[in-house]
């Protein structure tokens, strides 16, 4: 393959990945519905938004909110686990609950002619799911296996440490899944109080679209949210905190032949008037793009990493903004003191007026992959609704790229960049590269964290 | 990159294309080239060169954009002893610069003209090259790929470079990532002298080892218009998608050296085993039994066995061995390929379970599916599931076309996709017994254990 994943330059859903999309906590006004019909396939798909995912789990049970939403669909007043796996499987349905950072959502798509049964199945466990004793049981155990089983996963335990180091006790540096030792802590009690803490009508979001009856629709989310209690706020977040100095972290794992390099600070809003602006230069710096400078100097010069790339992380407070490579052990120092240089460099001398223009060109030709598809639609709808943002602020998303300077770009990155301040965290053998890394990051001996890849 | 896509199909029905020049559109089926239903609502049109190339377009005008996929029929499988990964790194080499188009002029073109999901992936069978554009630009990406397709440059430094970026890959892939080295070890266990047996992305003493030449000889012997079939799907008209691709790509000749074909996999007769310490909390578990090729009549009912065994919710493995707390997550999958393949079963276990008790879950699901015929209502909550997964995979304008390019490419011909799918709805429960026991016995079965480094052996 020729790129690590698939290249979304243009796509701004794309631009804040799935796991890291955030809500606001608390909106505005009671729950909303939208649908796009398009009855050309026969499937229909039922999203529900509820605000408030894992940044509301207690301090000591990290992994509720998730843990809480696997176990809406482990049993209702009505069926047991069993009886709902076997109707959805019946019906050529799938139905899961995702949860976020901020947010979580019923997600399902099942065959059309099915969908009156699909809803009246989704009402049950959203309002009223049984927590059984024994799924509990069974789902804790389940976690804590998948938990264990991550950490074979050298990208994503690299992301997970690196966003814990970046937030510190920040609950945006909360591992979503929780850890060990608290998901061996839940309790049924646990579950209830937060199920009654989450559903609330003032939360929820229904976006309904392919072969779907708007009427319809609309009529079972109203009553699906009319017997759900009315508004009890959550904590506001707090903004996080800035880091002033630079740091490292290792985390350890034995016996690697290459290491997973993250290094970034904390982000902006989607409604930072800098936005569209800032956009463009972490495009034309590390956005996804083949012809980005972080993959020209990083890939296809040196042949260092298969993949080298930055993005931004939004939330209702401001995120992360981090660079990714993998390069080889070998290679490590070399590739991570030329980033941290070019980081240096972005913010000292911004990107070129060439740069600038092929991205700029290359994102509004793009523009018409913001929205081409219902899928892209439903999440461009939950990030406008959750975040903010202004209605349509995804269709004008080429009209706000148009106005946007060489200059603006510039301004912003070395207003928004703190190089002085990034947090590098590196998976990789701590033996065999620490002393070369803490050269590289100018730091002194003894200023690293070092932490085994089986802390959690 | 394999691609984790299930062949739907089964049945190889070689279809007779219609020959004829489309830069002249007297086309034996109409200007509009030979139509041909995919689902209700969905049609393609199917146009043939003189020189082979096969040209598939779906209209759509939903959005304003398209998706092009250019499928190759060259693969791993095509390559030689000590050469391994060559096709891999040769699709790397794709993206460098041609006698008309300077090396990065390719991707500076397609960025600019706002590309999306530029990408390419490297399987057993073929390669395949896709973009997706607006639908301005459909002459930009057929003068491009027509041109890449004959008059690629591959120099020596450059290939130097990529080698180690497919070096990095490796790591990424494989020698740092337990599911990769199983699953490399998997293949390596079940075949013996077919070409699947080694590793997509190659061995790395084997890459270390591969010249710049290597690459241009394959490039001559393996890129032509003969092995390719273009996928065009969205805001187009056929018809002017026909003329551009017969004016670009119809002066390309035909390849000169026939395909090697690689050597046949002796039957199986006892069952294999290996294990493998790693870096691991959890155990894991990998089994294979061999199965035909993705055009025998047997597919349907491997693939239903598929998905009564790991499909959905109350599959057979989730109950047997999820929900009794012996793994975290079981599948079973028909691998099915352009030769005879492997089905595969795979498992993490639950912290403390241990593999050989998931290998013996298995063994007794397999057994008993082999003993007594399933209801008609769990063979039908199967169907309903494929039945899902086939509209669903024909949604987004790539999804088509890679739907299309599958059939077109490795399956005979794009009919045999629907066809496949009317197949598979009429599967009985005897066939899935018969399935089962012909092709699912203990003693042909090739077993790859994840051990934790510090765990005893058995």
């Amino acid at each position: 393959m020729k790129y690590p994943r698939m290249k979304q330059l243009s796509s701004v859903a794309s631009l804040v990945t799935l796991a890291s999309l955030v809500a606001a906590l608390n909106w505005a006004h009671a729950a909303e519905v939208e649908v796009e019909r398009d009855a050309r396939v026969p499937i229909s798909y039922v999203n529900l938004v509820v605000s408030g995912g894992s940044v509301s789990d207690p301090a000591d049970r990290l992994g509720l909110t998730r843990f809480m939403a696997e176990m809406l669909m482990r049993g209702s007043r009505r069926h047991t686990k069993e009886q709902i796996d076997l109707m959805l499987d019946q019906w050529g349905a799938q139905l899961g609950v995702e949860t976020r950072a901020e947010y979580m959502i019923v997600r399902g798509a099942v065959l059309s002619r099915k969908l009156p049964e699909f809803l009246a199945l989704i009402d049950e466990l959203v309002l009223d799911p049984v927590f059984p004793e024994s799924e509990i049981r069974k789902l804790r155990t389940e976690t804590v296996s998948s938990l264990l089983s991550e950490q074979s996963n050298d990208h994503g335990l690299s992301t997970k440490q690196f966003t814990r180091f970046l937030f510190k006790g920040h609950p945006y540096g909360r591992p979503v899944a929780g850890t060990i030792s608290n998901v061996e802590q839940i309790q049924r009690t646990d579950l209830v109080r937060h199920h009654e803490r989450l559903m609330n009508r003032d939360r929820l979001l229904f976006l309904g679209a392919g072969d779907i009856e708007p009427a319809g629709f609309r009529k079972w989310a109203d009553s699906l949210s009319a017997r759900m209690p009315g508004r009890q706020p959550l904590p506001v977040i707090s903004t996080p905190e800035t880091s002033t100095t630079r740091r490292l972290q290792i985390v350890d794992k034995p016996d690697r032949t290459q290491t997973q390099i993250e290094i970034g600070q904390e982000g902006t809003l989607m409604t930072d008037p800098r936005h569209h602006a800032l956009y463009l230069g972490n495009t034309a710096f590390g956005g996804g793009s083949f012809l980005s400078r972080l993959m020209q100097e990083i890939r296809v010069k040196r042949g260092w990493s298969y993949g080298a790339s930055s993005a931004f992380r939004f939330g209702v407070q401001p995120r992360s903004w981090q660079v990714h490579l993998f390069p080889a052990e070998k290679d490590t120092p070399a590739a991570l003191a030329h980033t941290l240089a070019m980081i240096e460099s972005l913010r000292e001398k911004g990107i070129t007026r060439e740069e600038f223009e092929l991205a700029r060109q290359s994102s509004i030709n793009s523009a018409a992959f913001i929205n081409d598809t219902p899928k892209k639609r439903i999440e461009n709808r939950i990030l406008e609704k959750t975040l903010g943002l202004a209605d349509g602020f995804f269709e004008n998303f080429k009209d706000r790229l148009e106005a946007v300077t060489l200059e603006e770009v510039n301004r912003a990155l070395k207003e928004f960049l703190r190089p002085e301040g990034l947090t590098i965290s590196v998976l990789g053998t701590a033996s065999r590269i620490q002393p070369e890394l803490e050269k590289v990051a100018k730091l002194a001996p003894g200023q690293t964290v070092v932490v085994p890849y089986t802390s959690n | 990159m394999k691609t984790s896509r299930k062949p739907l199909f089964a049945t190889s029905i070689l279809v007779g294309f219609l020959a004829a020049s489309c830069a002249h559109l007297g086309l034996p089926g109409g200007p509009e080239g030979d139509q041909i239903p995919i689902a209700d609502g969905i049609k393609a049109h199917r146009f043939r060169l003189q020189n082979g190339l096969r040209l598939l377009v779906i209209e759509d005008e939903s959005s304003p954009t398209f998706a092009y996929q250019t499928w190759y029929d060259v693969g791993s499988r095509d390559e030689e002893v000590g050469r391994t990964g060559l096709a891999h790194l040769f699709e790397h080499m794709m993206f460098k610069g041609t006698q008309k188009v300077p090396d990065g002029e390719f991707d500076r073109r397609l960025e600019a003209a706002g590309v999306e999901g530029e990408n390419a992936y490297t399987t057993h069978d073929h390669t395949t090259y896709v973009q997706e554009l607006p639908k301005e630009r459909l002459e930009l990406i057929v003068q491009l790929e027509a041109d890449r397709m004959r008059n690629l440059v591959v120099n020596d430094a450059s290939f130097s470079t990529e080698r180690e970026v497919v070096q990095n890959e490796r790591r990424f892939r494989t020698e740092n990532n337990p599911d990769g080295t199983l699953y490399q070890e998997i293949y390596g266990l079940a075949f013996t002298k077919h070409s699947y047996r080694w590793p997509v992305i190659g061995f790395a003493e084997d890459l270390a080892a591969m010249k710049a030449e290597d690459a241009r000889n394959f490039y001559d012997r393996n890129y032509s218009p003969d092995r390719a079939v273009i996928v065009v799907s969205g805001d187009v008209d056929a018809r002017q998608v026909a003329r551009l691709v017969a004016l670009h790509y119809g002066s390309h000749p035909r390849a000169v050296t026939p395909q090697a074909v690689p050597d046949l996999e002796p039957e199986q007769k006892t069952a294999r085993r290996k294990t493998l310490k790693l870096d691991i909390q959890v155990e894991k578990l990998m089994m294979a039994y061999p199965i035909p090729a993705m055009s025998s009549d047997d597919m349907p009912a491997l693939d239903l066995l598929q998905t009564i065994l790991s499909g959905g919710r109350s599959s057979r493995l989730q109950k047997a061995l999820v929900e009794t707390g012996i793994a975290n997550g079981a599948y079973a999958y028909a691998a099915s390929a352009k030769d005879p393949s492997i089905f595969l079963f795979g498992a993490t276990l639950q912290k403390g379970q241990r593999a050989l008790g998931a290998e013996r879950v298995i063994l007794a699901e397999i057994e008993r599916l082999a003993r007594e015929p399933i209801s008609e209502k769990e063979l039908e909550r199967a169907k309903n599931i494929l039945a899902f997964d086939y509209y669903s995979g024909l949604e987004a304008n790539s999804e088509r076309a890679r739907f299309a390019g599958h059939y077109e490419s490795q399956m005979g011909g794009l009919e045999n996709g629907p066809k496949y799918f009317q197949r598979l709805l009429s599967v009985r429960p005897d066939e899935i017994r018969e399935a089962a026991r012909n092709f699912l016995p203990e003693y042909r079965r090739s077993v790859v254990v994840g051990l934790k480094k510090n765990a005893p052996s058995t």
